[in-house]
């Protein structure tokens, strides 16, 4: 990369980390470190819930799948404007007006600890993996793309974000979250920009090629459950879990609960119920427009650059000989492509003709993967290398850079967020709860730093083994959809009168089981669908098992947090 | 203000917030299903 590049990326980090710090100011308590006294604006509140849920895997793994699969994926986020304001008028004044910490902590006040201790341990659980997947997805891809050890790319990302996190709480998160996602639109938008400046064909024409090959098909209107994305899962299946993610997840919900008021929480969250499918309409359509620019200039056959250089040197010929095959049919779809763009009227014939050379295109791609796989050993899926390689080969000095950084804000955005829950739930429902109840609020601070510095070091750890697993967006959601449809339940079965603890507690446990037996009994049901199993079950087994007398901690609150 | 009165206005207001966000997706939904019905074969 072009050492204006680095610097832009060194100018950044450095920025966030000087900044970070500099916001630090008034986390001598813990109201401060935690929850920002709460002082936080909804527009400050809205940018960083929305920093949080966009990382690296979008920025790279989304727009990649755009340039694969096309827009589809967006159907994911069909249920999220409608879970946005359903948490705004059930949890999010629950929670805010509760004055607690932790959504966890909630849940002892309504039901008893140990339904607490369990759903915080299962966020420590699943949310201290995950973070460690958040750090892989960019880690990897900088690795083989730089050159540089795995350690050296996942250390760029995480110290820098430890740094800030440990030292300014969530203040500093959330301010950083600001300029990140300031960062991540604008270098989206450049994207654009260029992709619409260098194309060889009119906006137009590039509609026309993306629409031919599927690309632009959005909506699947099929109702089966074992198709991912189709309307039906991302309406029902997505709005349990998006509920499910910001209405009980930490790393969301203590973003909003450093909102002024139960009002500006409120709104933090509908700027991403207007924004969030546009935004990530906008990801998909970046690795749209990168498709069908590479009908007109030839791509690599290997986007990974790591696994481009072991094929040349273990199986040159063989390699050789794919690539001129490839840069035969490369010709030969390329000036179908432009007869199918410029065609008026009835185009059957030139399409497919197109999409033969299309798929012969493919098939060379996959023959290449195979023996990338043979060569190395390692999953060759090279979807999260399409847009870094476009970057980096085809956008301007500068620009790549901003990129660069734009991929790096997103994870660090990401991971400051789910490190600073993971310390405030440590410590808050564990720490404080369980080993020293009565401690001054520079001992828990003091703690609480300790613990973001664990989380970090344990979240660099995972990354480096996570990169191994499959599809890092699938991994990411998958970690996630095991556990959230039953934390959800039990925050339903919270607003229901008349559940009580120990029906929680087995509903719980039952909706886990549940989810677990489905996921193994009948693997191809989507996750999506999980979180919708999950919640029910938790619902009606707690609902059975309610009636009983309150829990004994329904009416003496634990410990408080800041009203 | 009284206690159903106070329901009324949350019931009010959710129902406003919940109009202007569908309205909003509608349009986005709208401009990618006119994308998907232009331009698919």
């Amino acid at each position: 990369m072009h050492w204006i590049n680095w610097l832009i990326v060194v100018a950044y980090l450095a920025w966030v980390v000087v900044d970070g710090i500099r916001k630090s100011s008034g986390t001598d308590t813990i109201a401060g470190y935690f929850v920002a006294n709460k002082s936080l604006s909804w527009w400050v509140v809205g940018l960083s819930v929305m920093a949080t849920q966009l990382s690296a895997v979008t920025m790279i793994g989304t727009t990649g799948q755009g340039a694969t699969d096309g827009l589809r994926f967006v159907q994911l986020y069909f249920g999220l404007p409608l879970a946005m304001v359903i948490l705004g008028v059930t949890l999010v004044p629950l929670l805010h007006g509760s004055g607690v910490y932790t959504a966890y902590e909630y849940l002892e006040r309504r039901f008893d600890a140990k339904t607490r201790s369990l759903t915080a341990f299962l966020f420590l659980l699943s949310r201290g993996m995950s973070c460690g997947t958040i750090i892989a997805a960019p880690g990897v891809v900088f690795s083989a793309i730089f050159g540089i050890p795995l350690a050296w790319s996942v250390a760029l990302i995480g110290i820098p974000t430890v740094i800030y996190t440990m030292i300014g709480g969530v203040q500093a998160v959330a301010w950083a979250d600001v300029k990140q996602m300031v960062l991540i639109v604008v270098a989206l938008l450049a994207i654009v920009v260029v992709l619409v400046l260098q194309m060889p064909v009119n906006p137009h024409d590039a509609l026309q090629i993306a629409g031919a090959t599927g690309r632009l098909e959005t909506f699947d209107f099929s109702f089966t459950v074992n198709e991912t994305y189709t309307f039906w899962s991302g309406l029902i299946g997505g709005t349990f879990l998006m509920l499910s993610y910001f209405g009980t997840d930490q790393s969301q919900v203590q973003r909003y609960l450093t909102a002024r008021s139960v009002d500006e929480a409120r709104t933090s969250l509908l700027m991403s119920a207007y924004w969030k499918i546009p935004l990530q309409a906008l990801v998909l359509l970046v690795g749209v427009g990168v498709f069908v620019y590479y009908q007109f200039v030839q791509p690599p056959l290997l986007f990974n650059p790591a696994h481009e250089e072991a094929v040349e040197a273990e199986a040159g010929a063989a390699y050789a000989a794919l690539e001129a095959r490839y840069g035969e049919t490369f010709g030969l779809r390329e000036s179908a492509a432009m007869q199918v763009a410029e065609a008026e009227g009835d185009l059957d014939e030139k399409l497919s003709a197109f999409l033969a050379h299309e798929a012969d295109l493919q098939g060379i791609r996959s023959e290449a993967l195979a023996l990338a796989e043979e060569v190395t050993g390692e999953n060759a899926r090279d979807v999260n290398y399409i847009i870094p390689r476009f970057v980096l080969s085809e956008l301007p000095i500068g620009l790549a850079g901003l990129f660069i950084a734009g991929v790096i804000a997103a994870a660090m955005s990401s991971i400051a967020a789910e490190l600073n829950s993971l310390a405030t739930t440590s410590v808050i429902d564990f720490y404080r709860r369980w080993v020293k109840p009565e401690a001054t609020d520079a001992h828990y601070l003091t703690v609480s730093k300790g613990a973001t510095a664990l989380w970090g070091l344990f979240a660099c750890i995972v990354a480096t083994y996570a990169a191994t697993l499959g599809s890092l967006i699938e991994v990411v959601n998958r970690f996630g959809s095991f556990f959230y449809g039953s934390i959800l339940g039990v925050f339903l079965l919270a607003m229901i009168p008349r559940s009580r603890g120990t029906g929680a507690f087995l509903g719980l446990i039952a909706g886990m089981g549940t989810v677990a037996a489905v996921t193994f009994g009948a693997p191809s049901v989507s996750f999506l669908w999980h979180n919708v199993i999950g919640a029910v079950v938790v619902v009606v087994v707690g609902v059975a098992l309610g009636g009983g007398s309150p829990s004994p901690n329904a009416e003496t609150p634990a410990r408080t947090g800041p009203a | 203000m009284t206690t159903s009165e106070s329901t009324h206005d949350a019931r009010a207001s959710f129902r406003g917030t919940l109009t202007k966000v569908l309205m909003v997706q509608a349009a986005a939904l709208a401009l990618l299903g006119l994308l998907q019905l232009f331009y698919t074969r």
